[in-house]
């Protein structure tokens, strides 16, 4: 078919949608801005004179601390935004939600700490999303449940004691620094080393993979493509039907998860209204 | 200008003595002590210069027989100099240099201080030397090591109730204040915080960040709290706190910076500070917390002031929620993270081992 001194570019495999890709740098930037203007904040006690250099060079602890606010809206959009994606994706799409965790997930950790150590002769052969993709997601998922509920007891204290006993706010304040460290430390360790030290993955960058790095990371899914059976076209006439449902419903909720948002940032005025300065 | 008057001064003083000029005050308490004789300025107010002979004689000058000319130089002779100032006050003020001759160091810090710079400014009411210690009366009221002895540290706050009433009044009532009263020696008095002499101007905002500090001079001083129960974790756990991190933080790069996170004394009253138990204020009683609370937080409801440990470090009794998320935070984060290393390390070793492997068997295979 092709003339043989024709460039054929050898095929590449998407992973990750133009939409994935941008939630990625959303949240991405969004987790640095709050990790930079949140540690400086949590460790003052410390008394450290680097921390302290990095918060007047961000502007002052009085613009970190609205700084962190914002970073922490746009942390709170990308989730409503991923949610929503999440559901076309199960809702519209109907394609199979594979980064669910499954009991394999479980074998594969257990045989790549194994075959690690020497006791398997196999590393685990992975699928889409591989156990370690799983770790990371459902931190996250989990950290990013963790960090807006304390942040909303942070943010708002005196409504916040409203309904709950007044302790849970200092208590709400260990669980964001601490699960905010671990976050951090998590990403260095485990992201860092898998996405860049391993080998440098460029595919939250591009979209997608070359097929030797698929054989590499994710060979189950490679032999699915190849043998036809992965992603089935949806019949278009469904799909169109399913959309034209799922817009206005999504569009509600949308909505109604915005205006949490912002009732969830205006609920009160006292944590960072500057007061009169007493005796002033 | 003012050096060289004085060595003037002095030069005449001395020259006056060796001439057989009037030593000690007995020649001047001829008159002096008799009641009646008044001085009149210019400005029609008029000043009793009556000397009381037995609380001279027990005064610290009168004990060491100071000549009354070691101040008043030009009076040696009778008629006296004509009095150029034009009320009492400027007579004061234009006199209390002459303390300088004794009192170096004093009289350079008092320089400093807030009453000096208050005159500077236009207000001639402020302090001077002779506002405090007046040198007719002034006992001794340091001992030999130089420190304050006990009754010099109960007259201090009558000292400056002569213009701070008010506050006097209010530290009267306050816990520091009755103990005082009661011959304890561990409570300040207005000088421990103010200072004595340099005292600054407590209305800055870079007084306001450092108070934290002064209140901590004692309130961390694990001897003197043992005596009254009082716990030395009040300064650790506030700056362990929202407020205690925003005030230290700026005290130590932004001294000017102004905030509205409170400082010990917008909870605990500045000079009013009450007993922790006291019904009507004490902060440990749950209404007057919320109350003070209120200052700041107007929407305040009954759980809130909980939010605040009340300088408890958190227990399992006293605070079980921060107690229990301290303890999974400091099991979860070296579990979790340690996990991952090891796992991340083991990681990276085998797929260096396989790489080599792979290396070497393509080396044996296609040998070059």
């Amino acid at each position: 078919m092709s003339a043989p001194d024709t460039f054929e570019p050898p095929p590449t495999y998407e992973r990750f949608t133009l939409s994935d890709r941008v939630q990625h740098a959303v949240m991405a930037a969004s987790f640095l801005v709050l990790a930079l203007t949140g540690l400086p904040q949590r460790y003052i006690y410390r008394n450290n004179r680097y921390l302290d250099d990095l918060i007047d060079l961000l502007g002052g602890l009085e613009a970190v601390r609205v700084v962190h606010r914002a970073a922490a809206t746009v942390l709170m959009l990308v989730t409503v935004y991923h949610l929503l994606a999440v559901a076309h994706r199960l809702l519209v799409r109907r394609v199979s939600l594979s980064m669910l965790p499954r009991y394999q997930d479980v074998v594969d950790a257990l045989g790549a700490v194994r075959y690690n150590l020497g006791l398997a002769a196999e590393r685990p052969r992975t699928d889409r999303y591989t156990w370690e993709e799983k770790v990371e997601y459902w931190s996250l998922v989990w950290g990013t449940i963790v960090m807006i509920a304390t942040g909303f007891m942070l943010w708002n204290p005196v409504a916040t004691a409203r309904f709950l006993p007044g302790q849970w706010i200092p208590a709400a304040q260990v669980v964001h620094g601490g699960e905010a460290v671990l976050a951090i430390l998590a990403v260095l360790v485990w992201h860092f080393y898998s996405v860049h030290l391993r080998h440098l993955n460029r595919a939250m960058l591009t979209g997608s993979m070359t097929e030797d790095e698929m054989a590499d990371e994710h060979p189950l899914e490679l032999e699915r493509i190849k043998a036809g059976l992965a992603h089935p076209a949806p019949d278009p006439a469904a799909l169109a039907r399913r959309q034209k449902l799922f817009l206005p419903v999504a569009g509600v909720v949308a909505a109604l998860l915005l205006a949490g948002i912002y009732w969830f940032v205006t609920f009160e005025q006292t944590a960072i209204a500057t007061l009169p300065v007493p005796g002033k | 200008m003012k050096r060289l008057r004085l060595g003037r001064l002095l030069l005449l003083g001395s020259a006056l003595v060796l001439l057989g000029a009037p030593s000690g005050a007995q020649e001047c308490l001829d008159c002096h002590g008799q009641p009646g004789s008044t001085v009149a300025f210019k400005d029609g107010s008029s000043r009793d210069v009556t000397i009381d002979r037995e609380a001279w004689a027990a005064s610290v000058h009168g004990t060491m027989g100071a000549s009354c000319a070691d101040c008043h130089a030009g009076h040696e002779t009778y008629p006296h100099p004509e009095v150029k100032a034009g009320s009492l006050r400027d007579y004061t003020l234009s006199h209390y240099t002459s303390c300088q001759a004794c009192h170096e160091d004093q009289f350079k810090k008092q320089l400093d201080g807030v009453h000096i710079k208050t005159i500077a400014a236009g207000n001639k009411n402020a302090a001077v030397c002779s506002d405090c210690h007046d040198p007719h009366r002034q006992r001794k009221i340091t001992g030999d090591d130089g420190k304050l002895l006990p009754e010099g540290r109960l007259g201090i706050p009558q000292t400056c109730a002569r213009c701070h009433g008010e506050i006097q009044r209010k530290y009267r009532e306050s816990v520091h204040g009755r103990a005082l009263v009661d011959g304890n020696p561990d409570v300040p008095t207005c000088i421990d915080c103010h200072g004595v002499h340099d005292i600054a101007d407590p209305r800055t905002t870079a007084f306001r960040l450092a108070s934290p500090r002064l209140c901590a001079d004692c309130h961390t001083d694990p001897r003197k709290m043992a005596k009254y129960g009082l716990s030395t974790q009040v300064l650790r756990t506030y700056v362990a706190d929202f407020h205690g991190s925003t005030v230290t933080l700026f005290q130590r790069r932004h001294p000017d910076q102004v905030t509205n996170k409170p400082v010990c004394y917008d909870c605990h009253g500045i000079h009013d500070i009450a007993r922790k138990d006291d019904p009507g204020r004490g902060l440990q009683v749950k209404a007057n917390l919320l109350r003070t609370c209120q200052k700041c937080h107007p929407d305040a409801t009954t759980n809130f002031p909980d939010a605040w440990l009340s300088h408890y470090v958190p227990t399992r009794d006293r605070a079980p929620a921060v107690y229990w998320a301290r303890l999974a935070y400091a099991v979860l984060i070296p579990g979790v993270v340690g996990g991952m290393v090891l796992f991340v390390g083991s990681d990276y070793v085998r797929r260096r081992v396989d790489r080599r492997r792979h290396l070497d068997r393509r080396q044996r295979v296609e040998p070059s």
